[in-house]
């Protein structure tokens, strides 16, 4: 019995794998499985290349996993369009379309040929029983429960719950085609059984979400007011949840004309004392710079969601990458510093998004939650999160009394740099907002004095972040001579590396910030100590946080930059391997 | 009759304007208070809001909340100001350049919107800041510093483009009218929805002598005086292509039918969906798979 299953899928966009993929996902999480799904398409509207990966597990799932036990190729032509998304070794399972001939000569050139090679007629075999071709993941849904253990139940309610609004038809066509196909693989046993063991967790305790479920759950949980956006790949869902979901909780979203409209809008309804955010990918954070910074200077709370896809420009709207941390982190004009924060995963991306209201409405700053394509667009089945715990800073606004007493200056200079804020309608606590630089009481000033004593102010509101343990992850031996270092979608898979390597005997340990700026210099350092050798695991060209480490702390010279471009994922035994070659290296 | 409850002065801050002496800007800003004192709500519940520009300065100069926010996006800033708080009374105020040149692609969306907001464009066809250079209302031919030789460009029409938008109330003032101006701004932001006041705010520094106050007072004509029936658009629209040629001051078009404001169907939508809410330490029980 396996306790952890891998399955990929590919075909043509009509074919309906991805569609399949939900199916499975859904299957297995009401069973209790811990899930998780990755799609990838083309960017082609309709048609296309598509696939899907679906992991399995008793335990949680910490990554998509790398080499696939299980492939489902439906052509070949699309197969070969994913390459390192769909990684093949020579223990995979290969099922593909009969029709579609034996692998090509094309499989062999990338390297592994798996041993074991399944030809199925599934066109066949849907049109025999559910009499067209319509069905065809159905028969696939129907030999994945055959060979592998998926309970056929759980198959059928998922199937219930998609087509019974769709005519009797429909269903039951793919009900024909879910048992053709569970008979097919009883019939023609594979010659090693790949059988998942039954999840320890209690069905129906599961979350099915994806990561932009999560950033929306969590900015309803913090109490989002105002949501001001404008439609963009791959961040989209965000705005469609909460357009849905924010007038229940007294809040408006606003569609807007364009992105700056769109940060526009919520930085105004932050200046108007409400909770606010806007969410985007890259391109969209190229326009909303400008009013970024006037957020940064007027010292108003928000929080900008960047869900990451490949740049630059246009680049890769639907793939994943870690490319615009300095972005996050630099962009815009002027001296700038900007709190970043990176969910992990799915059910991070909650907790992350809860922390960056908290840390907007605290310290008055506009704060970068930067996730990216994978975490924003995986479907992961997930233990439901115990939210009784979470606090939620609300902003301190000084009451008409505290108003009253004293003459009110907006921009005080505190020794903490954060000011009393007030809002418009709050009596006695009038002031003037503005992108241009101010004296305390907000008034503009061309004054270099001022503004040194102003941009102090702004940098010093922002240290008490770097000494937040909880913003940072570390784990294993703290004298371990190996470590890895990875944020965003990448910690999941660094985080399979430890364990790899911990079971291979390889004393590793791990540091994932989810605060990525501004860098808590100490908390790298203690990390740094102990180490000989490490990597910095980033999914982009230039390692942008091993860049950004290198300027602020002392790297040593045995921790590399390990590097892919965006839309080439890793495979945590990858790591291992590098990390091991390492160990042999003088440091 | 009663004294108003806030005096003009009520509204007028310390900060001393940077405009130069003769600016179009400080009758502006004088009859603005004067609306704000007709109207009476107190400064606290008002907030201007403006763009970059000699005119966006203008909140500095009230003892109302005020945000002078970036070039060109005064507008869809405002928009989220009023929807976060639609008790206020929120009043944008910027030049010719700010709102037609840089913002001007969020005009028409502010205006389709219907959020109620007073939009005062103090026009003087030139980029005063900057120091005289061309802006989308300077006329063609005009001899600035970056058309040197002359502008090639006809001027936008900014009251044709906002009647062509649907705004509901659309009026052109000049500050050698103050009674009239004044009454105007007041009558404007009374309007239940987007309102727009183009003003003929001379710059007295950059721009041309017939744009002066002192030419104003012998071109105006009030659309009163030339039997204008102000609910009637079509009419309004063949007024206004007189832009740049006439000085038409008065209502050109006031919705006498004002829709619902975008603002108010948000509050019947917030009513309506509240009884949906779920327990904040219930949210996430949406996504569980049964």
């Amino acid at each position: 019995m396996l306790d952890d299953l891998i399955l990929g899928m590919a075909g043509a966009g009509g074919d309906g794998v991805v569609s399949a993929g939900e199916s499975l996902l859904s299957a297995a999480s009401s069973e209790g499985y811990h899930a998780l799904m990755t799609k990838s398409f083309g960017s082609q509207i309709r048609g296309g290349e598509s696939s899907c990966r679906v992991r399995l597990s008793t335990k949680k799932v910490l990554n998509p996993g790398g080499a696939l036990d299980v492939m489902v190729a439906l052509n070949w032509e699309d197969f070969f369009k994913f390459g390192a998304e769909l990684p093949l070794s020579v223990n995979t399972v290969l099922i593909y379309e009969e029709k579609a001939g034996p692998p090509p000569e094309t499989l062999a050139a990338r390297g592994v040929v798996p041993k074991e090679l399944v030809p199925v007629g599934i066109t066949e075999l849907t049109k025999k029983s559910a009499g067209s071709d319509k069905a065809k993941t159905s028969v696939v849904l129907g030999l994945l429960s055959g060979w592998f253990g998926i309970p056929s139940e759980a198959i059928t309610r998922g199937l219930k719950k998609k087509f019974g609004n769709k005519g009797e038809g429909l269903l039951e066509a793919n009900e024909k085609a879910l048992a053709v196909g569970i008979d097919y693989a009883k019939a023609h046993p594979l010659q090693a059984p790949h059988v998942i063991a039954k999840p320890a967790g209690t069905p129906g305790s599961k979350m099915l979400c994806d990561g932009n479920d999560m950033c929306a759950a969590g900015a309803l949980f913090a109490g989002v007011k105002f949501f001001g956006g404008y439609p963009i790949t791959p961040s989209t869902e965000v705005m469609q949840t909460l357009t849905r979901e924010i007038w229940k909780y007294g809040g408006t979203v606003l569609q807007c004309e364009d992105e700056i409209a769109g940060l526009g809008a919520t930085v105004g309804a932050s200046f108007a004392g409400k909770k606010s955010m806007s969410a985007t990918s890259g391109p969209g954070m190229d326009l909303k710079t400008e009013i970024l910074g006037l957020a940064t200077i007027a010292e108003l709370p928000l929080v900008l969601l960047n869900v990451q896809r490949g740049g630059p420009s246009t680049g890769l709207p639907t793939k994943p990458e870690q490319g615009d941390l300095f972005q996050a982190a630099f962009s815009g004009h002027g001296d700038v510093l900007r709190p970043v924060l990176a969910p992990t995963d799915v059910e991070d991306t909650f907790r992350t998004t809860v922390e960056c209201f908290n840390i907007a409405e605290q310290f008055q700053t506009p704060v970068i939650l930067l996730s990216d394509q994978e975490i924003a667009q995986r479907k992961e089945a997930v233990d439901l999160i115990d939210t009784s715990k979470m606090e939620i800073i609300e902003r301190r606004v000084p009451t008409e009394a505290e108003l009253a007493a004293k003459p009110y200056a907006r921009f005080a200079l505190t020794e903490s740099g954060v000011s009393p804020i007030t809002h418009p309608g709050l009596k006695g606590g009038t002031y003037l907002a503005a992108g241009i630089e101010h004296n305390e009481k907000g008034d503009p000033t061309s004054s270099g004095a001022m503004h040194a004593k102003m941009n102090a102010k702004r940098f010093r509101k922002l240290e008490p972040l770097k000494k937040r343990a909880d913003l940072f992850e570390v784990q294993g031996n703290p004298n371990a001579a190996l470590g890895l270092i990875a944020w965003g979608s990448t910690a999941g898979v660094a985080r399979e590396a430890v364990q790899l390597a911990k079971a291979e005997g390889h004393d590793v340990k791990l540091l994932v910030p989810y605060l990525l700026y501004p860098i808590a210099e100490q908390v790298y350092a203690n990390f740094f100590e102990s180490l000989k050798h490490g990597l910095i695991v980033e999914l982009s060209h230039q390692g942008q946080l091993y860049r950004i480490l290198r300027m602020f702390t002392e790297v040593p010279k045995g921790v590399r930059s390990f590097t892919r471009d965006g839309a080439n994922p890793f495979q945590p035994i990858e790591l291992v391997k590098t990390l091991v070659e390492l160990k042999g290296l003088p440091s | 009759m009663n004294a108003p409850l806030f005096q003009a002065k009520d509204y007028k801050s310390e900060l001393k304007p940077i405009w130069c002496p003769g600016c179009g800007d400080f009758g502006v800003l004088q009859g603005l208070y004067r609306a704000l004192s007709a109207i009476g709500r107190p400064p606290h519940e008002v907030a201007f809001i403006s763009g970059i520009g000699c005119s966006s300065r203008i909140p500095g100069y009230t003892t109302a909340y005020g945000f002078n926010t970036v070039h060109g996006r005064s507008l869809p800033i405002a928009q989220g100001v009023k929807l976060a708080n639609p008790e206020l009374l929120v009043v944008i105020a910027g030049g010719d350049g700010d709102g037609f040149s840089i913002g001007g692609g969020h005009v028409a969306h502010a205006v389709r919107r219907n959020i109620d907001l007073t939009y005062l464009v103090m026009d003087n066809q030139v980029y005063g800041l900057t120091k005289g250079q061309l802006s989308p209302t300077s006329p063609k031919g005009l001899e600035t510093v970056t058309s040197p030789l002359g502008s090639l460009e006809d001027p936008i029409n900014p009251l044709l483009y906002m009647l062509a938008y649907g705004a509901g109330f659309v009026a052109q003032a000049t500050p050698a009218d103050m009674p009239g101006m004044s009454a105007l701004i007041e009558e404007a932001i009374r309007y239940p929805g987007f309102s727009f006041v183009n003003i003929q705010s001379p710059c007295v520094t950059f721009g041309e002598d017939e744009q002066q106050l002192k030419a104003h007072k012998g071109k105006m004509k009030t659309l009163a005086s030339l039997g204008h029936d102000s609910t009637n658009q079509l009419a309004a629209m063949d007024l206004a292509r007189a832009y740049g040629k006439e000085l038409y001051t008065g209502v050109f078009y006031k919705n006498p039918n004002p829709p619902p404001t975008y603002e108010s169907l948000v509050k019947l939508r917030q009513a309506e969906q509240s009884k949906k809410a779920r327990a904040r330490h219930q949210i996430l029980e949406a996504y569980l798979q049964k």
